[in-house]
C-alpha cells in the first residue's frame, strides 16, 4: 500500500528565489509477516517553478510582499492548493539569511506554504540540502566514495561533503557571482560587497562604486575566489584570504575527497562551454567566476561530477530531501501534531553508559543547563538506546527518564523521546505507563539527531504508523 | 586403524615411490611423530559459533573486502566462504554442523520447568506423547485430551478479551530466550489500552492451530500464541506470534495475522511485544483479524 506525501521546497537566495512540488512514495517495505518497515521509496519532483530574482528592497532586505506575490503565482500555475501540500522548507539561504528576514518572509509566506515547515536554514543546513539536492550524497554512497559538493550561488559558496551517504563535514565562504554587480552597459560598479573589497584591496586592486571596472581586476579576483576554494578543499595551503572569506567553521580537511560536483547558479558557467556572448549578461561576475573554477586545479585534482540539478539544487534539496520519517514502531499518545521547532537534549555516549540511577541525575543536570540557556520550554530528550534490551532495563530507562525529566514533566507540554534504536514503542508505552496514563508522550525511533538540532514532527502518516519528521541542522560538527 | 607396523611399511614404500632412500632414521621419526599421543594439544577449542559470520570474510585477497563485508553485512547467508578445491573450507563445515547442532537441540529439548514457573505458566499438553510423535504427527499437535481441556477450563479466566498462550512448537530455545522479555511487555502494552486478559499458560508439543482450541475453550476474542519457529543454521531462537479473532478449528488459515522473526538479531523481543500489543487492540476495534485486518 503506497501513499503520497506532496512536499513543496522554497529558496529564496540572494540571487534567486525557486520553487518545486515534489511527490514523496512511502511504502511497507516489510513482508506481511514481519514488524511493518515503512520507507520513503521514492522522490520525484513534479514541478518546477521559473527561475526569479529575489525581490529585494535593499541589498540585504527582501521584499516580502513581492515574494509572496511570486509563491502565489506559482502555487496557481502548479494547481496546488496550499492545504494539499503535507511537508516542506522554506529556506532562506547566503547573504540574505537574516533573523529580520526570516520571521518577516515567514509572516508573509504563513499559509501558503503548508502547516509544516523549515523557517531559516544556517549555513550548514543549507550546505547540506544543496548537496543532497545536487546528489552528492548518492553519488558518494554508489561509488563508495567521498563527495564535496560546492554550491556556488550568487553570495554564498555552500560546501557539504559526503562519505558513504553521510554527511561528514560542511562549511561556508563568501564566495559568489553577485558579490560584485556590474551595469554591463557602462560597464561601471554598480555594488561590491564588504568583504571582497578587503579582499581586493589586500590585492591592490581598487574598485569603487559608479567607477568603470577593468576586465582584467575582475578576472584577478574571481581567480583569487577560485584559488581560495583549492584552499579550502586542501589542494592549496590555506591562506588567511580563506579565513577572511569563511562565514562559519572551516573544513576540517582530514579525509581525502575523491570526487567534487558543482551546483548553484554558478555552476553552469563551469559545465557549459562557453555560450555566453557578453561575460557580463547577468550584470555580475557569474560567469566569469564559473570560468576561473573551470580552469582551476580542481578540475585536475578531482574527479568531476556533473549534477543532474545545479542551479536548482537548494530548492530540490528543500522539497525533497528535508523531510523523512521516523521508525514504523512508535508511541504517540495522542495527535497533538505538528509540534515545531523542538530543540534536542541528547545524552552522550558516556551518559548511556551510566548506570541508571546516575543516568537519571545526568539528564537532570542536562536539562537544568538547558533551561539556563533557553529557559523552561520543551526540549525532546534524544539517546541512542540499547538495541536488544531486556523487559528489566526498559522499566529501568523509563524510569530514569522520567526522573532525570521532571522539571519538564511539571510544564504543561508532552514529554518527547526520540530515540536511534528500534525501541520506541515499547519504550514509549513504558513511560506512558509509569506516568500513570496520565501525561501525552511522544517517542519514537529511527531517528539521528545532535545536540544542537531542532526537530519538526508533522501529522501521522500511513494510519498512525510513522511521522514525518524534518530534522534541522544548525550546529554541524561542533 | 593402522598399525604402527603398517605405518612404518607405508612410509617405507612412499620414501621409495619418491625415489629417496629410506633411512632408517627418518622413518621411525614420522612414525614417532605420527603416533605420539602425548603430544596432543588438550587446551579448550575456541567455540566457533561465537564467531560472526557477517563479519567474517574468508576470501583470500579480495578485490574490494570493504565492498564485500557490507553486502555481507546485510545477509546470513554463508557468502564468501571460499573453498579447498571443491569443497567447503574446514571451518566452514565445522560451523555448519554447528549451528545445525544448535537448531537440532531447540527442536529436541524442553522448555524449562524454572521459566514456566517464573512466568507463572501452567502446562498442557497435546496429544503427542513425545518429541518424536510431535514431528512425525503434526496432526496429534493441535489436538487435547479431554482431561487438559478440562484443566483449562478450571484453572483459565473465561471470556476474556484476549487469551494469551506460549507454546514450544519446533524451537524450545526460542521461549527461552524472548519470553521474560515479550510477555510483560504485551501485558503492559494491553493495560494501557484498557484491554483485559485472561490467564496464559505453555502447552507442550503445540503446534499453530492448537490456538483455535483454546479459542474456542475460553471464549476469548482474541487469541494469540508465541511459538519457537522452526530453527534455520541463523538462529535457533527465533519466535513468532499467531494472532486471530475469535479463531476456530478448522478455519482458513488466512484469519490468523502473524508477527515473526522475533529474536536479537530480527525484531527485538520487547519492541515486537509493544507491537502486538497495538496489533490486538487494532482486532479487537476491527473485528478482524488475518487478511480482514487494515494495519
Amino acid at each position: 500500500m503506497k501513499e503520497k506525501i506532496l512536499s513543496v521546497g522554497i529558496d529564496i537566495g540572494t540571487s534567486t528565489t525557486q520553487l518545486v512540488f515534489s511527490n514523496l512514495t512511502i511504502e511497507n517495505t516489510a513482508s506481511a509477516f514481519s514488524i511493518p518497515k515503512i520507507r520513503i521509496v521514492d522522490k520525484k519532483v513534479i514541478y518546477k517553478s521559473e527561475i526569479y530574482f529575489t525581490p529585494l528592497r535593499s541589498a540585504i532586505e527582501i521584499d516580502g510582499e513581492s515574494v509572496r506575490k511570486i509563491i502565489e503565482k506559482e502555487y496557481k500555475r502548479a494547481r496546488i492548493q496550499p492545504e494539499d501540500v503535507d511537508t516542506g522548507a522554506v529556506i532562506i539561504t547566503g547573504e540574505t539569511a537574516r533573523k529580520e528576514n526570516a520571521s518577516m518572509v515567514l509572516n508573509k509566506l504563513s499559509g501558503l506554504a503548508g502547516d509544516f515547515v523549515v523557517a531559516t536554514a544556517g549555513p550548514d543546513l543549507e550546505s547540506i540540502i544543496a548537496g543532497k539536492g545536487a546528489g552528492a550524497d548518492l553519488l558518494s554512497k554508489t561509488k563508495r566514495s567521498i563527495v564535496a559538493n560546492l554550491d556556488i550561488g550568487g553570495g554564498t559558496t555552500n560546501i557539504s561533503v559526503f562519505k558513504d551517504g553521510e554527511i561528514i563535514d560542511t562549511t561556508c565562504l563568501d564566495i559568489g557571482g553577485r558579490l560584485i554587480k556590474i551595469n554591463p552597459k557602462t560597464m561601471r560598479l554598480e555594488y561590491i560587497s564588504e568583504k571582497i573589497k578587503k579582499l581586493a584591496e589586500k590585492m591592490r586592486i581598487s574598485l569603487e562604486v559608479n567607477k568603470e571596472i577593468r576586465i582584467n581586476d575582475i578576472k584577478a579576483i574571481t581567480n583569487r575566489m577560485s584559488e581560495i576554494l583549492e584552499e579550502v578543499l586542501g589542494v592549496k595551503e590555506a591562506t588567511e584570504d580563506l579565513n577572511l572569506l569563511l562565514t562559519t567553521k572551516d573544513l576540517k580537511r582530514n579525509y581525502n575527497i575523491e570526487y567534487i560536483s558543482f551546483s548553484g547558479g554558478v555552476a553552469d558557467c563551469t559545465y557549459e562551454e562557453d555560450s555566453y556572448s557578453n561575460n557580463f549578461q547577468y550584470g555580475d561576475i557569474g560567469i566569469i567566476l564559473g570560468k576561473s573554477i573551470k580552469d582551476s586545479i580542481l578540475f585536475e585534482k578531482f574527479s568531476i561530477y556533473k549534477p543532474p540539478e545545479t542551479i536548482r539544487a537548494t530548492v530540490v534539496g528543500a522539497g525533497s530531501h528535508t523531510t523523512d520519517i521516523s521508525g514504523s514502531t512508535i508511541t504517540f499518545t495522542k495527535d497533538i501534531f505538528p509540534l515545531k521547532n523542538i530543540p534536542i537534549l541528547k545524552l552522550s555516549e558516556e551518559d548511556e553508559k551510566l548506570n541508571y540511577q546516575s543516568l537519571s541525575q545526568r539528564i537532570k543536570e542536562k536539562v537544568e543547563w538547558f533551561n539556563l540557556d533557553n529557559g523552561n520550554q520543551q526540549v525532546a530528550l534524544s539517546l541512542k538506546g540499547v538495541k536488544n534490551l531486556s523487559f528489566k532495563e526498559l522499566q529501568a530507562m523509563a524510569e530514569s527518564i522520567i526522573a532525570g525529566m521532571k522539571e519538564i514533566l511539571n510544564l504543561n507540554i508532552p514529554l518527547i523521546v526520540v530515540v536511534e534504536n528500534d525501541i520506541a514503542k515499547a519504550l514509549g508505552q513504558t513511560i506512558h505507563r509509569y506516568l500513570g496514563y496520565k501525561k501525552d508522550v511522544v517517542c519514537i525511533d529511527s531517528v539521528r539527531v545532535e545536540n544542537g538540532d531542532f526537530i519538526d514532527i508533522g501529522k501521522p502518516l500511513a494510519n498512525g504508523r510513522v511521522v514525518p519528521i524534518v530534522i534541522k541542522t544548525l550546529a554541524f560538527g561542533y | 586403524m593402522v598399525s604402527e607396523k603398517e605405518l612404518r611399511e607405508i612410509v617405507e614404500q612412499v620414501i621409495a615411490e619418491l625415489g629417496g632412500k629410506s633411512s632408517k632414521d627418518m622413518i621411525e621419526q614420522v612414525v614417532q611423530e605420527c603416533t605420539d599421543i602425548d603430544n596432543t594439544d588438550n587446551s579448550e577449542l575456541p567455540d566457533i559459533t561465537t564467531i560472526d559470520l557477517k563479519k567474517q570474510l574468508l576470501v583470500p585477497n579480495p578485490e574490494n573486502p570493504e565492498e564485500y563485508l557490507s553486502m555481507k553485512a546485510k545477509t546470513p547467508a554463508r557468502v564468501g566462504v571460499w573453498r579447498a578445491g571443491p569443497r567447503y573450507k574446514t571451518e566452514t563445515l565445522l560451523r555448519f554442523r554447528a549451528d545445525h547442532a544448535v537448531a537440532m537441540d531447540a527442536v529436541f529439548t524442553n522448555v524449562s520447568e524454572e521459566i514456566l514457573e517464573e512466568m507463572n505458566l501452567f502446562t498442557v499438553k497435546t496429544k503427542c506423547r513425545d518429541k518424536d510423535e510431535y514431528l512425525t504427527r503434526p496432526d496429534l499437535g493441535r489436538k487435547f485430551d479431554d482431561e487438559e481441556i478440562k484443566k483449562i477450563k478450571d484453572k483459565c479466566k473465561l471470556n476474556p478479551q484476549v487469551q494469551i498462550v506460549v507454546a514450544d512448537g519446533l524451537s524450545s530455545t526460542a521461549i527461552e530466550a524472548n519470553i521474560k522479555d515479550i510477555l510483560p511487555v504485551i501485558n503492559q502494552g494491553l493495560e494501557g489500552y484498557g484491554v483485559n486478559t485472561g490467564t496464559p499458560f505453555f502447552i507442550k508439543f503445540g503446534r499453530v492451530p492448537s490456538m483455535d482450541v483454546v479459542s474456542e475453550v475460553t471464549k476469548a476474542d482474541v487469541t494469540c500464541l508465541l511459538v519457537g519457529e522452526r530453527p534455520g543454521l541463523a538462529t535457533g531462537e527465533s519466535m513468532s506470534a499467531y494472532i486471530a479473532y475469535k479463531s476456530t478449528v478448522g478455519m482458513p488459515e488466512a484469519r490468523r495475522t502473524v508477527v515473526s522473526n522475533i529474536h536479537q538479531g530480527g525484531t527485538a523481543a520487547v519492541e515486537a511485544g509493544a507491537h502486538i500489543a497495538h496489533v490486538i487492540k487494532e482486532m479487537l476495534d476491527q473485528k478482524a483479524s488475518g487478511l480482514d485486518l487494515e494495519l
